[in-house]
């Protein structure tokens, strides 16, 4: 048989959004669409949405990282809620043609388990903490750890370095919300309830 | 010089399609991403193909969009082929910022990599082989040949109804697995065909299934490195595997050698 180049569409995104050359460091821009390094570390970052796949990502976690844990966290609460945690990890959303890893602080409230993006200030995600259900799942990347986030609203997935810590401090969390709860008519008591019976 | 010209010289970047063998400045003609200018900036024996553009990336929320570009990219690449031979192909949206003299200043300093790789793939291009099969075609030939399974299911239709059903609980099993056993022992076959041809083969984890071939399971999918001698004799390896029932081989290309470039972490 004679090779086909009447080249689908499916094969060229194979293969030019997930291989050939690319460039390291400062001189990188972006790929796929999503910017990454660019002239200015936060420039770039300002719009950033990137993908962890891309195998240059090393040096840009580390790098981003440290530019988020720069930046004063400035999180909208409720009255009564609290951080109780806070990891910088990321949140995969499907980006048009690409899945792609979009990073933040993951924040464990009193309440809440939320995504905060700092610029331009937005939450990402959020999840009531007594109806989220996390799963372990294997990773895609060497340093970082995933886990499915089951909510009532659908499915997300998220990954950081320090799973475990942040397992412990999602238990941690629901432990002190139970507890804060755990007094008759709270809706934590009602769930409990309407499963056991 | 239009004021236009002045202002794409003025852009302060360039979107790099691929590096290819040439060591001559040349225009390629408006073929890039949205009809830009493509050029060729040398440096001793290669060159960069580009377009000017300013230093941002391309970026569209429009899925029509943002697919209109890679094929621009990929047809770039492909007449970059036709013209100097295999290039060394770059991924979407990869951006040099700085004028013609930075990126010749960048392919001086990657000049003895680049040549390298380009030795590397020289004759050789990229070919997708993906090989898909029916798992009820592959399954039923397989009771036709396999006695112990042909003899089982004669058995079913004259046990009574409760050994029956556990007969034919076994029978399933069995026939799963030595399908399976079948399928990945076809593989092994012909992938030890395949390797005696390619320069360098990869397993390749396609995410993505064309229309066609939907229906069908994929066994494997490989992007190989081969010779431009060898790919008629590649192409009859592949036509025995295409040729057994239940079994479809899908072989594209010549492709630039996205999968092969090693230059994933130029600087």
């Amino acid at each position: 048989m004679n090779p086909e180049k009447d080249s689908t569409l499916v094969d060229i995104l194979d293969r030019l959004l997930d291989r050939g050359a690319i460039l390291n460091a400062d001189l990188i821009i972006s790929m796929a669409g999503v910017p990454l390094i660019g002239m200015n570390l936060r420039a770039a970052l300002a719009s950033m949405q990137t993908m962890l796949e891309y195998g240059i990502m090393e040096d840009w976690d580390r790098s981003s990282r440290e530019w988020y844990t720069q930046l004063e966290i400035k999180l909208p609460l409720e009255p009564d809620e609290n951080i109780l945690y806070r990891a910088f990890g990321y949140l995969q959303q499907e980006q048009g043609l690409v899945k792609c890893w979009i990073p933040g602080i993951w924040n464990i409230t009193s309440e809440r388990l939320i995504l905060w993006i700092k610029t331009p200030g937005s939450i990402l995600f959020e999840a009531p903490l007594e109806e989220l259900l996390t799963t372990r799942v294997p990773s895609t990347h060497e340093t970082r750890k995933e886990l499915e986030l089951t909510y009532p609203d659908g499915r997300a997935r998220m990954s950081l370095s320090e799973r475990d810590e942040f397992e412990q401090a999602l238990r941690d969390a629901r432990e002190k919300t139970a507890r804060a709860q755990d007094k008759p008519g709270s809706r934590m008591t009602a769930i409990s309830a309407e499963s056991s019976s | 010089m239009s004021e236009q010209e002045a202002a794409v010289t003025a852009s302060t970047a360039r979107y790099i399609y691929s590096v290819a063998r040439s060591s001559e400045r040349l225009g390629l003609g408006e073929i890039g991403l949205l009809r830009s200018a493509v050029f060729t900036i040398p440096y001793k024996d290669i060159s960069a193909v580009v377009h000017s553009c300013q230093p941002s990336p391309y970026e569209s929320k429009d899925r029509s969009v943002a697919e209109s570009w890679i094929i621009e990219h990929s047809f770039v690449i492909d007449q970059a082929m036709k013209r100097f031979g295999t290039v060394l192909p770059f991924s979407f949206d990869v951006i040099l910022k700085g004028d013609d003299s930075a990126v010749s200043g960048w392919l001086e300093k990657n000049y003895y990599r680049l040549h390298e790789e380009l030795e590397r793939v020289k004759g050789r291009a990229e070919y997708g082989i993906q090989i898909y099969y029916n798992y009820d075609d592959l399954a039923e030939r397989l009771i036709e040949e396999d006695s112990e399974l042909s003899e089982m299911r004669s058995r079913i239709d004259s046990e009574s109804k409760g050994r029956a059903y556990l007969l034919k609980k076994r029978f399933n099993q069995l026939q799963k697995s030595r399908t399976a056993q079948r399928a990945s022992d076809i593989l092994d076959r012909s992938l030890s065909g395949i390797r005696t041809l390619a320069s360098e083969i990869m397993a390749d984890e396609k995410k993505r299934i064309p229309q066609d071939y939907q229906s069908l399971s994929l066994l494997a999918s490989y992007a190989c490195l081969v010779e431009d001698e060898k790919v008629e004799q590649l192409g009859k390896v592949l036509d025995e595997i295409n040729e057994m029932k239940g079994f479809r081989v899908r072989f594209t290309g010549p492709w630039a050698p996205y999968s092969f470039v090693k230059c994933r972490d130029l600087s």
